[in-house]
C-alpha cells in the first residue's frame, strides 16, 4: 500500500506548479480583464519589473535565507542536545518559543534600524525568524527519540559521530522538516512585506498598486504569490509524505 | 558544574556589543541620517570603565552559582536596564545643543544588542533559579521592576531628550487611536472567528464527511501570505461598496476595515477550529457515558462536561490566534485598516526609524502580552479538580 501511494502522481504539486509558471509568463497578456478592473488608468500592468524577475528574487531571498536558517537551526539544535551544548538547551528552547510570538512585521521593520534598506536587511529578518521552528523542531525531534533507542545504538558501539548520522537524525526527520516547512511558508509571506524595506519581491506590484490606488498592480501580486506559496506548501507535502513513507520501510 | 558558562557568554556578548557597536547616535533632526558614537566616545573613559566592572562582576558572579549569586545576579541586571536609558538621556540633556531644539539622541545598535544580552541572562538566570531552587517567577519580577522604573522615568520627564519618546510626545493622541483600532481589530478578529470556529469544530465533529475538506480549506487559506489576502479581498469589497448604498453607509470600501477584518477572521479560523476539534474530541468517552447515564440531556452534556473539560486547549488556540491576529493587523495598515502597523510603515517610508520603533516595539509588547495572559489562563484551567 506504502509504495502504491509514493508512486502516486502529486497532482496538487505539479496543477499549483503549472499554474504559477503559466500564470507568470502569461500575466503581461491579460490586459482586458486588468482594464476592466482598472478601467481609469492608462497602465494596467505592473511593468517596472518582469514577473519573472520579479518571483526570480522572490524566491531567491526565501530559498537562499531559508537555507541559512535550516542550516543554522539544525546546527543549534543539535549542539544544544549534545553534552558540549546542553547548559544552553533551556535558554535556546525558551527563546525558540518566545521569539515565535513576535510578529514578523516587526523583526523586519527592527532590522532597518541597523541595517539600513534592501536585500541585506530582508534576509537577516528572514533568517532569523525562521530559524526559530527550525531549533524548536529539530530539539522536538532529538528528545522524541526514544531513549532505549539511543542506548541500544551506544550498546551497539556506535561512536556519537555514527549515533547522530544513522540514528538520531534520520529519526528526527519528519519533525524536523516540518520546522523547516513553517520557517519557509512564514518567509514567503514576509518577504513580500519585505517590500517595504527595499527588498524587490513579488510585494513590489502590490505596494506600488497600494501607493497609485491601481487595483490591477495589486491583483497581480497578490495571485502571484498566493500561487507560490501554495506550491511551496504542497511540495513540502509532497516531499514529507515520501520521507513518512521512507520511515516505515520501503 | 562549578561555573554558568551561559551567564558568562551572555555577560561577555553584552560587554563586546556595548564596546564595539555604536552605542547611541546624534541626529540634528529626526530625519537626517544620524552620527553613530561609540560608548568610550559618548561616556569618556571612567562611565566606561565602571560599565566594564559591573559586567565583570556580573559575569564573577556566575563562579559556583548559588541562589544568592543568582538573586544578586538579577538584582544587577535590574539596575543595569534601568540606568542605561537614564545615562543615555542625561548625556542628552547635556549634550545636545541649546540653540538645535529638533536635534536628538537616539539609542544605537550596541545599546539595543547589549539590551537583549541582558534580557537573556535574565531569562537564563530565573530559569536556572526555578529549576535549582524553586523559586519561580523571577522574570516577571524584573520584567515588572523594569517597566516600573522606566514609566516613572518616563513620567519624569528625565528621559525626554530621547529620540524615541520624543517620537511619542508628538503624537500621543495617535499613538492612543492607533493602539485602540490596533486592538479593536485583531480582538474583534478572534471574537467573531472563536464563534464560528466552534460552530465548525462542533460541525466536523459531527460529520465525518465534512472533516477533510473543512480542513483543508482552513488550511489553504492559512497558507496564503496576508499581504496577497488583503489584496485580493480589495477587488470584490470594491465592487460591492460601488453597487450597494448600505455597505458606502457603512464605510466598507476596498480599503480600510473591512478587508483587514475579513482577512483576520479568515487566518484566526485554522488555529481556533483545530484547537476546538481536537479538544472536543480528546474528551473521554466514559465521561460523557457517564454523563449520560445520570440522565443529563445533550445540551447540558456540552454545556456542563465537554465544553468545561475541552476549556485549556480551546484557550490554547486562543492564544496562538490572538498572536497571530496581533501581528497580522500591523500588516492591515497597508490596506489604511489604522493600527501600530501605521507608524512602521510610516516610518519606512520617511526613514525615520524612531518612527518604525514606535509601531515596531509595542506591536512585540502586545503579542507577548497576549502571550504570557493566555498561558496564565489555561494553567489556571488546568488547576481546576478534574473527575
Amino acid at each position: 500500500m506504502t509504495t502504491a501511494s509514493t508512486r502516486q502522481w502529486p497532482v496538487a504539486l505539479l496543477l499549483s506548479l503549472t499554474l504559477l509558471l503559466l500564470v507568470t509568463l502569461s500575466l503581461p497578456h491579460w490586459h482586458g480583464l486588468f482594464h476592466w478592473l482598472q478601467p481609469d488608468s492608462k497602465q494596467v500592468i505592473y511593468n517596472r519589473d518582469g514577473f519573472f524577475t520579479l518571483l526570480g528574487s522572490h524566491l531567491l531571498l526565501v530559498l537562499s535565507s531559508g537555507l541559512a536558517a535550516s542550516l543554522t537551526g539544525i546546527g543549534l539544535g543539535l549542539w544544544v542536545t549534545r553534552d558540549s551544548g546542553r547548559d544552553f538547551l533551556p535558554l535556546v528552547s525558551t527563546l525558540a518559543s518566545v521569539g515565535q510570538t513576535f510578529p514578523p512585521v516587526a523583526v523586519l521593520a527592527l532590522a532597518v534600524p541597523a541595517l539600513g534598506f534592501g536585500f541585506k536587511p530582508a534576509f537577516f529578518s528572514l533568517l532569523l525568524y525562521g530559524l526559530l521552528p527550525v531549533v524548536r523542531n529539530t530539539i522536538a525531534g532529538i528528545q522524541g527519540i526514544a531513549p532505549a533507542v539511543q542506548e541500544a545504538a551506544q550498546a551497539m558501539g556506535m561512536t556519537p559521530w555514527q549515533q547522530l548520522w544513522q540514528v538520531e537524525l534520520p529519526m528526527a526527520a519528519s519533525v524536523i522538516m516540518a520546522g523547516v516547512r513553517t520557517s519557509l511558508i512564514i518567509n514567503v509571506a514576509t518577504a513580500t512585506i519585505g517590500s517595504t524595506i527595499g527588498a524587490r519581491t513579488l510585494g513590489d506590484p502590490i505596494i506600488a498598486g497600494l501607493i497609485n490606488f491601481n487595483l490591477a498592480y495589486v491583483v497581480q501580486g497578490a495571485l502571484l504569490v498566493g500561487l507560490l506559496a501554495i506550491s511551496l506548501d504542497s511540495l513540502f507535502d509532497y516531499l514529507g509524505r515520501r520521507l513518512y513513507s521512507a520511515a516505515e520501510g520501503h | 558544574m562549578t561555573y554558568n558558562r551561559v551567564i558568562l557568554t551572555m555577560t561577555g556578548l553584552a560587554l563586546a556589543a556595548a564596546l564595539l557597536l555604536n552605542f547611541i547616535t546624534f541626529q540634528p533632526n529626526r530625519i537626517a541620517p544620524g552620527q553613530e558614537i561609540s560608548l568610550l566616545t559618548a561616556a569618556g573613559l571612567p562611565a566606561t570603565l565602571l560599565l566594564m566592572a559591573l559586567l565583570g562582576l556580573m559575569a564573577a558572579l556566575s563562579w559556583r552559582p548559588s541562589r544568592d549569586r543568582y538573586l544578586t545576579l538579577l538584582l544587577l541586571t535590574t539596575l543595569t536596564l534601568i540606568g542605561l536609558p537614564l545615562a543615555v538621556a542625561s548625556y542628552a540633556h547635556q549634550h545636545l545643543p541649546a540653540d538645535m531644539p529638533y536635534a536628538r539622541v537616539g539609542l544605537g545598535s550596541g545599546f539595543w544588542c547589549m539590551g537583549v544580552f541582558l534580557a537573556l541572562l535574565v531569562v537564563e538566570t530565573s530559569q536556572r533559579l526555578a529549576q535549582q531552587y524553586r523559586l519561580v517567577g523571577m522574570q516577571w519580577l524584573v520584567t515588572a521592576a523594569t517597566v516600573i522604573g522606566l514609566w516613572l522615568l518616563g513620567h519624569s520627564g528625565a528621559l525626554d531628550r530621547l529620540s524615541l519618546l520624543q517620537e511619542y510626545s508628538q503624537r500621543q493622541a495617535k499613538f492612543a487611536a492607533e493602539l485602540q483600532t490596533h486592538l479593536l481589530l485583531a480582538g474583534a478578529a478572534v471574537l467573531i472567528a472563536l464563534l464560528c470556529g466552534i460552530v465548525l469544530a462542533i460541525a466536523a465533529q459531527a460529520s465525518v464527511r465534512l472533516r477533510q475538506p473543512l480542513f483543508q480549506l482552513l488550511n489553504l487559506l492559512q497558507t496564503i501570505p496576508s499581504l496577497a489576502l488583503f489584496g485580493l479581498l480589495m477587488v470584490p469589497l470594491s465592487y460591492l461598496a460601488a453597487h450597494s448604498p448600505l455597505l458606502q453607509a457603512l464605510n466598507v470600501r476596498g480599503i480600510g476595515w473591512a478587508p483587514a477584518l475579513i482577512a483576520l477572521v479568515g487566518y484566526s479560523l485554522l488555529p481556533i477550529t483545530r484547537n476546538t476539534f481536537v479538544a472536543l474530541q480528546e474528551v473521554p468517552a466514559q465521561v460523557l457515558d457517564a454523563a449520560r447515564g445520570m440522565g443529563m440531556a445533550p445540551m447540558q452534556i456540552f454545556l456542563a462536561v465537554r465544553l468545561p473539560l475541552a476549556l485549556p486547549v480551546i484557550i490554547e488556540g486562543i492564544r496562538i490566534t490572538l498572536i497571530q491576529a496581533i501581528g497580522l493587523t500591523s500588516v492591515a495598515a497597508l490596506i489604511g485598516a489604522g493600527g501600530l502597523g501605521t507608524f512602521i510603515f510610516q516610518g519606512l517610508g520617511q526613514a525615520a526609524m524612531d518612527l518604525v520603533l514606535l509601531g515596531a516595539i509595542p506591536t512585540i509588547v502586545l503579542a507577548l502580552l497576549a502571550d504570557v495572559l493566555l498561558g496564565l489562563l489555561t494553567r489556571l484551567c488546568h488547576r481546576e479538580p478534574t473527575p
